[in-house]
């Protein structure tokens, strides 16, 4: 009897384990392909983010980008919460000025277009916001 | 039965980990010589690499300035067996792929195939062949008007590509694709350049200074490697050049958002000059033809 219930015991709680691994892994790839669905028709996507908060240890997860002048750039971002629910995408121009961002007026929005004028380094910033998944991925496209 | 529940606290204690070792030992080993760590953080090189402007981009813009498609000035998909050292090989994949996107973005079928084969026959050889959705490609390229979806499986493909070469530790494989697709791309501007005179062009010629910087800084942290350090030299001759080019950037005050349609759209009045003296584009032409011949050879 003994050796049933432990038996059990131990199935139980590798089974348990293997929940616990999967909730906290952030499979951003079907975000990403979200992403790529709302890309509006015209935009060539180049590049694909990750954010993975990894349980909200991560509060920031940034990249670099070189962006050209005479270009559009668009953003789209899909979270598990949801859509854009819970992240926020702000870019910077290389001075650290903030350009714009997807949290406007208490609103998550999917993403923006960037009318670039300027060649030069700029960052993506992706923060949470209320998240409670931490996880998701955004897309670049561009357009001239 | 309180052993029972040692043994069921210590399955909860260490399962999960185990769990996750047993993932991360799964990974394929490298099976290219020891690559040594960098001292810089793998997050800082693969942000840095992540950077790296998409050779798409830069075709795209050839292809709008009326440019005829000539398949002879891409590299020859016929001699892929030749590259037989990694070096050669992640470089030369890095190549076609932008030859791929080139014969995808003027809807030529047929040299999609062919290119298509010879990014599969070298990434196949790197052992990341398995990244590659050849399948679907090959059937998108079967038929015509399938430009977007073919640019956009493989542009995905290479992002895995790069996402795998980084958790194996063999960033200066994916460093090497990114240099060899950039140079394509600078090559092939370079040459229509010469044929067209267009402003648009010599603008984007001069703007890969921000570019070259970026991949300078990767390629530096495999200096010690075999091969490097001649492909190193060879790209600061050329950055050399490029240290002539002036990015004038005049701030226009702040950018203003607008919602259209439900989307946020962004105006910059920031505006950047590219000044870059005609003699320093014919060197550019001539230095980046010689460092693609190497790459190609």
């Amino acid at each position: 009897m003994k050796t049933f219930i432990g038996k059990i015991l131990i199935a139980f709680g590798m089974a348990l384990c293997t929940v616990t691994a999967a909730s906290a892994q952030c499979d951003s790839e079907q975000y990403s392909q979200k992403s790529l669905k709302a890309l509006t028709p015209g935009f060539t996507f180049v590049k694909s983010y990750k954010i993975d908060g990894k349980n909200g240890v991560r509060k920031n997860i940034e990249y670099t980008c070189v962006f050209s002048k005479d270009t559009n750039y668009m953003i789209r971002i899909q979270g598990k919460d949801g859509e854009a629910k819970g992240i926020v995408a702000t870019l910077f121009d290389q001075q650290r000025n903030e350009l714009t961002t997807s949290y406007v007026s208490n609103k998550f929005y999917p993403g923006w277009t960037y009318k670039c004028k300027a060649t030069g380094i700029y960052y993506l910033l992706f923060t949470f916001k209320d998240s409670e998944s931490y996880c998701g991925a955004a897309v670049l496209g561009f357009r001239r | 039965m309180k052993k029972l529940y040692f043994v069921f606290t210590l399955v909860l204690l260490f399962g999960c980990g185990a769990n996750e070792a047993n993932t991360r030992e799964s990974i394929d080993p490298p099976t290219d010589e020891q690559v040594e760590m960098p001292q810089i953080s793998d997050d800082i090189v693969a942000n840095i690499m992540q950077s790296i402007p998409s050779p798409i981009e830069t075709s795209l813009l050839i292809k709008e300035t009326g440019a005829p498609y000539n398949v002879s000035t891409l590299n020859d998909p016929n001699i892929m067996a030749a590259y037989n050292d990694s070096y050669r090989q992640a470089l030369n994949l890095g190549v076609y792929s932008t030859d791929l996107g080139f014969a995808n973005l003027y809807d030529k079928n047929q040299d999609v195939l062919n290119f298509l084969n010879a990014v599969k026959g070298l990434a196949d050889k790197l052992g990341i062949g398995q990244f590659f959705d050849y399948k679907t490609i090959k059937e998108l390229a079967s038929s015509s008007g399938n430009v977007d979806k073919l640019l956009q499986l493989t542009q995905q493909n290479f992002e895995k590509i790069n996402s795998h070469l980084n958790d194996q530790k063999r960033e200066n494989l994916s460093i090497l694709i990114l240099t060899g697709g950039w140079t394509e791309a600078l090559y092939l501007t370079t040459l229509i350049h010469q044929k067209t005179n267009n402003k648009k062009l010599k603008e984007k010629i001069g703007e890969q200074k921000v570019a070259l910087d970026q991949i300078l800084l990767v390629l530096d942290i495999y200096k010690t490697k075999p091969n490097f350090p001649g492909l190193i030299a060879d790209l600061k001759e050329l950055q050399k050049v490029y240290n002539r080019v002036e990015i004038k950037t005049s701030s226009g005050g702040k950018p203003v958002t607008k919602e259209v349609n439900g989307e946020l759209v962004v105006e910059d009045a920031t505006i950047s000059q590219i000044n870059i003296k005609d003699a320093d584009v014919e060197l550019i032409t001539s230095l980046v033809k010689s460092i693609r011949n190497k790459i190609i050879k």
